[in-house]
């Protein structure tokens, strides 16, 4: 019987090293509560939950020697193009920026404003330039967030 | 025991309590089984609208949420082999099969029935062994407290995902999370990394919501493109003859779907797999082999999902313990409301116990009368494009956060966590330990300290005391042994045992 290998994933190994990294500045913000090791104290329980992520994603990048590359992946950099082409495809990094603007604009302009933009834009972008269609959309999704938050709910909105 | 029945009843009639009830058994079918939308992200949004409001119309939406959200999700594994659900994953494996034979309308109906049988032996469950437990956990020293929160996280840890040392790490990363802020006994900055504004901590809604509201919104994106198969559904409603035959075995799977979803850190997905493979094990001669449309590999799973929501009240409502990731968030709304979840609560506030008992059983009937009925709008509503439904959720993200403080600064955080939550979901780690270390995060600080004060900070007095006591030593050596149970000595004690 053959045992199934496990595949990494592109960028997986990499993320697990920054988990480690992470763990060490866990470690080291929790080391400078009390500025020493002690049983019983504020520091105490993040020292040993710091030690907890450390010693797991130790434990996680050893895992990765049971692990296999994708055979048609033969370099780093290689695997760096199938990681961005993975993670990083036009309409995933587009939402992304959007969403950051989004969240942005909503500062300078009022709420209800920049939703309306940011429904649109991405119904029109997703649908592939259904205009009219994406408009009425999002004019009723803001209608419902309206009835919904501002009169039933009375939630504060930015 | 007059205020016990009026308490019980309360949801029964009251009209409003009825309807919130009722609305949101609706909402929870149609939350459930939307792909990509999810129960423990609608009820995190939702403590956000509803921390103003009265404490019973805020649980009775959720606990309506919630029954019918677990439930929700065996609709679409079944039409679509999409579990909008975790817990509904093993409801695919035989449920999609009968629908391509033509058989949605009968499976739908009966996990129906089922679901609701499996959720009301929960109920019944809850209410029988909840206050019993409460009056013994008076009894719990600190150190207990402590083992049963590290037993529920490590528990967690192990069940959740492929990797212990994956779900450890989460499980550790989420107590960290919960621990940012001043500390409560020293007042000492802990992890703020001289920021002010972290003095404050990091608000548990805010990374729920970011967890799973933002960062499944980015996943998702990743099949935006996918369209579902449609398929023909007419009558659902289940003859009695097939409900009967299929009875004994759906109580027993109510029995193990109790048991799973009481363990702390655990839920329905957990028990409906235990309940699956139990299904398995034991039905020996099924008309149709698992896999390829047995009824059977319906109705395990689907009264076992059902059937935790009631026994993951139990650690909630007694220890102050989430069951899964949904009652998590539910403690985090009772805290909210000035409630303090744990044996106090049975005697401070027994209302809220029997409250949410008679509501739990009602949202079920509700579940019967919505899961029976609605089905042709049903299928009209799950084949919302996810291009309209993504950015959507990522406005009613914005929307859950800003109305917590009304604070930009917390809808960046929200933001940042859903980014972090996305990278980790992509690379193996789950979201619910994460979500239950932060809520267990700052209960396991508080009693490990107050455990250690009790014994003069000695380490070997603290050591002793865990082996010393019945009860600590039982709740030590279950941690002792699901640790040991994912090292390779599991193995090697297996082999050596067929050996002899």
């Amino acid at each position: 019987m053959t045992k199934k290998i496990e595949r990494v994933r592109a960028g997986e190994k990499v993320f697990d090293w920054l988990l480690l990294l992470f763990s060490v500045g866990v470690l080291y913000e929790a080391y400078r509560i009390d500025n020493g090791v002690q049983l019983n104290s504020a520091g105490s329980f993040p020292v040993g939950l710091a030690l907890i992520m450390l010693a797991s994603s130790i434990a996680i990048l050893f895992s990765h020697r049971r692990k296999q590359r994708d055979p048609q992946i033969r370099s780093a950099a290689q695997e760096f193009k199938v990681f961005l082409n993975e993670h990083f495809k036009p309409h995933i990094v587009v939402f992304s920026i959007v969403s950051i603007l989004y969240l942005v604009a909503i500062v300078w302009t009022s709420f209800y404003i920049s939703t309306f933009i940011f429904l649109a834009a991405m119904f029109i972008y997703y649908r592939q330039g259904k205009v009219i269609s994406s408009l009425v959309i999002a004019s009723l999704a803001i209608a419902v967030i309206y009835v919904l938050f501002t009169i039933v709910f009375r939630v504060y909105l930015p | 025991m007059s205020d016990t029945f009026s308490y019980l009843l309360m949801a029964w009639l009251d009209p409003g309590l009825l309807g919130l009830t009722a609305l949101g058994v609706i909402a929870g079918i149609y939350i459930g089984a939307i792909p990509g939308l999810s129960v423990t992200m609608a009820v995190s949004i939702l403590i956000s609208f509803t921390f103003s409001w009265e404490i019973n119309n805020a649980l009775a939406l959720m606990v309506g949420i919630y029954v019918g959200g677990v439930y929700g999700g065996s609709r679409t594994a079944i039409l679509l082999n999409i579990p909008g659900a975790p817990s509904a994953v093993t409801t695919a494996f035989d449920g999609y099969p009968l629908a391509q034979k033509g058989e949605a309308g009968k499976a739908i109906g009966l996990s129906t029935v089922m679901s609701v049988i499996g959720g009301l032996i929960g109920v019944v469950v809850l209410a029988a062994t909840a206050p019993h437990l409460a009056n013994l956990a008076l009894k719990f020293a600190p150190r207990d407290y402590f083992l049963i929160a590290a037993m529920g996280l490590l528990l967690v840890s192990s069940l959740s995902g492929k990797s212990l040392a994956r779900g450890i790490f989460s499980v550790a990363l989420g107590a960290t999370i919960g621990l940012v802020g001043m500390d409560m006994v020293t007042a000492q900055p802990r992890l703020t990394m001289g920021s002010m504004e972290l003095l404050g901590g990091i608000h548990y809604v805010v990374v729920m919501i970011g967890l799973f509201g933002v960062a499944e919104a980015f996943y998702q994106l990743h099949n935006i493109a996918k369209v579902p198969v449609k398929q023909n559904v007419d009558k659902i409603v289940p003859p009695l003859n097939m409900v009967l035959k299929f009875l004994p075995l759906s109580l027993r799977t109510s029995i193990i779907g109790v048991v799973v979803g009481a363990l702390p850190g655990t839920g329905g997905d957990i028990a409906s797999l235990f309940a699956y493979d139990h299904a398995k094990r034991t039905v020996k001669n099924p008309e149709v082999p698992f896999g390829e449309g047995a009824y059977e590999g319906l109705v395990a799973p689907e009264t076992a999902n059902n059937a935790a929501v009631g026994g993951a009240y139990v650690p909630m409502l007694t220890l102050g313990m989430p069951g899964d990731a949904v009652t998590a968030v539910i403690i985090g709304a009772l805290v909210i409301h000035g409630l303090n979840p744990g044996p106090m609560l049975m005697i401070e506030t027994p209302y809220i116990f029997w409250f949410t008992v008679g509501n739990l059983a009602l949202a079920n009937i509700f579940l019967l009368i919505f899961g029976l009925t609605g089905i042709k709008l049903f299928s009209k509503i799950v084949e919302v494009p996810k291009a309209i439904m993504i950015p959507l959720i990522l406005v009613l993200c914005v929307v859950g956060t800003y109305s917590l403080n009304s604070s930009m600064t917390e809808v960046y955080w929200m933001l940042g966590f859903g980014i972090l939550g996305y990278w980790l979901k992509m690379f193996g780690f789950q979201m619910g330990p994460i979500i239950l270390g932060v809520i267990l995060g700052p209960l396991l600080d508080q009693s490990y300290r107050q455990a250690m004060s009790s014994v003069g900070d000695s380490s070997v007095d603290f050591l002793l005391a865990l082996v010393n006591n019945p009860l600590s030593l039982v709740l030590t050596s279950v941690i002792v042994l699901v640790l040991l149970g994912n090292t390779p000595l599991k193995g090697w004690l297996y082999s050596r045992f067929k050996r002899s």
